[in-house]
């Protein structure tokens, strides 16, 4: 007889005996944990201290004969408070909150589950698929069926905003859903890695950073590139990295680029994460834009017409949390003046935003990261050469000033060096077809974005 | 049962016990009250099965016993009562009280009825020594920062973390955070490792309430994995914890900050209260400081009645910022800093403040943003 029945039916006859109250009272939440068949030592977990002083002094000797009427072998009872191993209270989420997306707002930190750090937000449902991830959802749908035996270490990059912390933590979370608490998952960003390596050596506890990653079966590790260059911190997830990948355990890893373009990484570090599988996220498509917009409103119960829709989608170039600002504010909007989003309100309320993150760009500074980037003189992006090397990048400057600063052509080609505004018009319709193709010259362009987003003047 | 009590002791303990009592639910047992004699003493207890106090009070006692009766009935007797003294004596299932003109007779239940009031059996590396006063000072310091409800059962207590021979006292809803580091020369502990755990909510009222008139006192704190008492030479309360992992809080607490601003803590809790007649639905008050003018200027709006402006002098460095906060949570912070002066730390509209005296670090309080509209 199972566990679970034999404790029905006891239940079922102490009710018999004892008063509604006293068994609501004394034997809610109560199950039989464990039987040794040797022994004949049944354990009974009950709901707190109080049920189990009473249940001990109060109801003991018909418990033990009920039992034993059902089972012969039982010779012992005895009884402990249940904690917090009982699986469905593991799981146990945090009730939903009402989204209110203005208003008080929360420590952002404490929504994530505290054993693994992982948002329950994040999952593969409400992961948009399309050609430009389906490589990288493959692999971690893959990964998170058989964490540690393909695909080891996942290694995922892509430019901000486009959903690389949202696939491993979906990882994450899909696999404690599949192993229950079987796995240890451990989502920590690369800052916090650091953060804890200069505290051990502080406190000089390198054990307890040792045991603490060491004992993980998926360590999942959030923009990875900012360990570069930090040698101990390097050190400490080299050796790390080895035991856990020895033993078979999943590493999962995010990254802006991919390892070879971070400068300041150790090579024996790059080494090990090229050894895996790397899988790129870049830039939706217009139909994968829609796709998403359609996703988030309907996860805020706001529905918008297609042609606002199609605004968005086309409007918004390239960042997905972007998308996500404009719901926002699109939805605050309705909310507060409770009235329907138009084509107008909708272009108004996008080209405000995009404005705001603007403010701090110059052509100027375009051109000084532009030159920095292909490790030129600006000087030369400005001046009459057509050497090659110095004619892409200056095409690249041309189009990101447009794309970036809205500029006009004629101000775009005086600004690099008295050009005429065709000039302009060919090289931003150019890289505008280039990228499409070309991943390496995309992602190129996505650094040298965010380089310039980084240094605002 | 055959004793003599006065009056006023009887009042006090019924009192202590008071919080610990269930009025309704399914076992009508919980709304009596244990009275039991104990070696010269008369003890008065009460549970509700998620915390359960005693409380024991100086009596002549007669004849030993023990017996349990309707609080709500008993208390009403004992506090209408005009005489000093009070005898007291139970008769198979009645008890007769007697004072001067007055005699009643109330039905009671026997002990054996009553819930058994845990006992932490394991007294070995788990208790903590406090004096009382400082004791109930420092809880009362964080327990505003509680979330009331029960959405997130890991906050609705109050964190109690012993490392590095200090204990942290934590408490958060989420929208603001309050930390109280206690050092070591302020108790003595027996643990000899690290340890950490959640007290209700409601325990740590019921603390504050019954050891906070007791000053200079000690009380003993002794955990164990799923309870906790708190014994004082009267009064011993027992409660259960919260299972659940208290948030990683310290990535929350700013480290530095735009805009660092020193106020007096009069000028802003009277800004604030005279903010919030005119502030809206949601007590939104503005923040706005401008390093050039030396002063805060705390702007309240509300669409229906108006708008008001208050300045306050101040020591400015860093940015001008306009921050908006919820006055009930500043206030909540300002209340528990004893110092006049207080430092403010902001970082943006978007991201966490801190507040503290700026010559006392064991106090901090970070509250986040209201996101202006």
């Amino acid at each position: 007889m199972d566990l679970k029945k034999l404790w029905e039916k006891t239940l079922a006859d102490v009710e018999l005996q004892i008063s509604k109250p006293n068994f609501l009272t004394w034997f809610q939440n109560s199950r039989l944990v464990e039987k040794n068949d040797d022994s004949g030592v049944v354990t009974i977990g009950v709901n707190n201290n109080f049920a189990k002083e009473w249940i001990q002094s109060k109801y003991h000797k018909m418990i033990l004969e009920i039992l034993r009427n059902f089972d012969s072998g039982v010779n012992r009872v005895e009884y402990v408070v249940l904690t917090g191993n009982v699986e469905e209270k593991i799981f146990s989420q945090p009730k939903n909150q009402p989204v209110n997306e203005v208003g008080q707002t929360g420590f952002a930190e404490f929504s994530a589950d505290p054993e693994t750090n992982l948002h329950p937000r994040y999952n593969f449902k409400s992961f948009v698929v399309g050609s430009s991830n389906e490589l990288a959802y493959a692999a971690a749908n893959a990964v998170s069926k058989e964490p540690g035996k393909k695909y080891n270490p996942l290694f995922v990059y892509g430019g901000t905003g486009l959903g690389k912390t949202h696939l491993i933590q979906a990882i994450g979370n899909e696999i404690m859903k599949n192993f229950k608490n079987r796995i240890r998952v451990k989502y920590v960003p690369s800052e916090k890695f650091v953060n804890d390596v200069v505290w051990a050596i502080r406190t000089r506890r390198m054990d307890d950073i040792k045991n603490k990653y060491r004992t993980i079966d998926v360590l999942i590790i959030d923009d990875i590139q900012f360990i570069g260059g930090k040698e101990r911190s390097e050190e400490e997830f080299f050796h790390t990295f080895n035991i856990l990948h020895q033993n078979n355990k999943q590493i999962i890893l995010s990254s802006d680029r991919p390892p070879s373009q971070i400068p300041t990484l150790e090579e024996r570090l790059r080494s090990r994460f090229e050894g895996g599988m790397i899988a790129d996220i870049t830039y939706p498509d217009y139909e994968m834009k829609l796709a998403i917009i359609k996703n988030k409103t309907q996860e805020k119960n706001l529905s918008l017409s297609d042609e606002v829709n199609h605004t968005i989608a086309t409007k918004i170039q390239r960042n997905i949390r972007e998308i996500e600002g404009i719901i926002n504010k699109l939805f605050f909007y309705k909310e507060f003046k409770n009235c329907d989003i138009d084509v107008k309100t909708a272009e108004d309320i996008i080209s405000a935003t995009l404005q705001q993150n603007m403010v701090n760009i110059n052509p100027q500074q375009v051109i000084k990261c532009v030159a920095e980037f292909f490790e030129i003189n600006s000087q030369e992006l400005m001046n009459k050469s057509r050497r090659k090397e110095v004619v892409l990048p200056r095409q690249i400057a041309m189009f990101l000033m447009r794309d970036m600063l809205g500029m006009s052509y004629p101000d775009i080609g005086d600004k690099l060096g008295k050009r005429d505004h065709t000039t302009a018009i060919h090289s931003y319709e150019k890289i505008s077809k280039e990228i499409i193709k070309d991943k390496g010259l995309n992602q190129k362009i996505i650094l040298v974005k965010e380089t310039i987003n980084k240094n605002p003047s | 049962m055959n004793v003599i009590v006065l009056k006023n002791n009887l009042k006090e303990g019924l009192s202590v016990i008071s919080g610990a009592r269930k009025e309704s639910g399914n076992l009508p047992i919980l709304r009596n009250f244990l009275l039991e004699s104990n070696g010269g003493k008369l003890t008065l207890a009460s549970t509700d099965l998620e915390i359960a106090i005693t409380y024991s009070v100086s009596a002549k006692i007669i004849q030993e016993g023990s017996i349990t009766l309707p609080y709500g009935v008993f208390s009403q007797i004992v506090n209408n009562l005009t005489s000093e003294r009070v005898s007291i004596e139970s008769k198979n299932n009645t008890l007769l009280i007697t004072a001067d003109n007055y005699k009643a007779k109330i039905a009671t239940a026997p002990k054996e009825d009553f819930p058994i009031i845990p006992e932490i059996k394991n007294k070995k590396n788990n208790s903590c020594d406090f004096e009382i006063g400082f004791l109930t000072d420092s809880l009362s310091s964080v327990v505003t920062a509680c979330q009331i409800s029960d959405i997130r059962p890991e906050l609705s207590g109050v964190y109690w973390s012993f490392k590095d021979n200090e204990v942290k006292l934590a408490a958060t809803d989420s929208f603001r955070l309050s930390e109280k580091t206690i050092p070591s020369k302020k108790f003595e502990s027996s643990f000899n490792k690290e340890f950490s755990c959640i007290i209700p909510l409601k325990t740590i009222q019921e603390v504050i309430r019954i050891f906070s008139s007791k000053n200079g006192d000690k009380v003993k704190i002794i955990f164990d994995t799923n309870q906790v008492s708190f014994e004082s030479e009267h009064a011993n309360l027992v409660s259960r914890l919260i299972e659940g992992k208290f948030p990683d809080y310290e990535p929350v607490i700013p480290k530095n900050f735009e805009t660092e601003v020193i106020l007096e803590k009069n000028d802003v809790t009277g800004a604030l209260k005279l903010a919030s007649s005119l502030s809206n639905r949601l007590n939104e008050v503005k923040f706005i400081t401008d390093e050039n003018k030396k002063n805060v200027n705390i702007f309240s709006s509300s669409q229906e009645f108006g708008e008001s402006e208050y300045l306050i002098p101040a020591k400015i460095k860093g940015q001008n910022t306009k921050v908006t906060f919820n006055w009930k949570f500043v206030l909540d912070g300002l209340k528990n800093i004893k110092n006049n002066s207080i430092f403010f730390g902001f970082n943006g509209e978007e991201k966490a403040s801190l507040i503290k005296s700026p010559d006392d670090a064991s106090f901090l309080y970070i509250i986040m943003p209201i996101k202006s509209s």
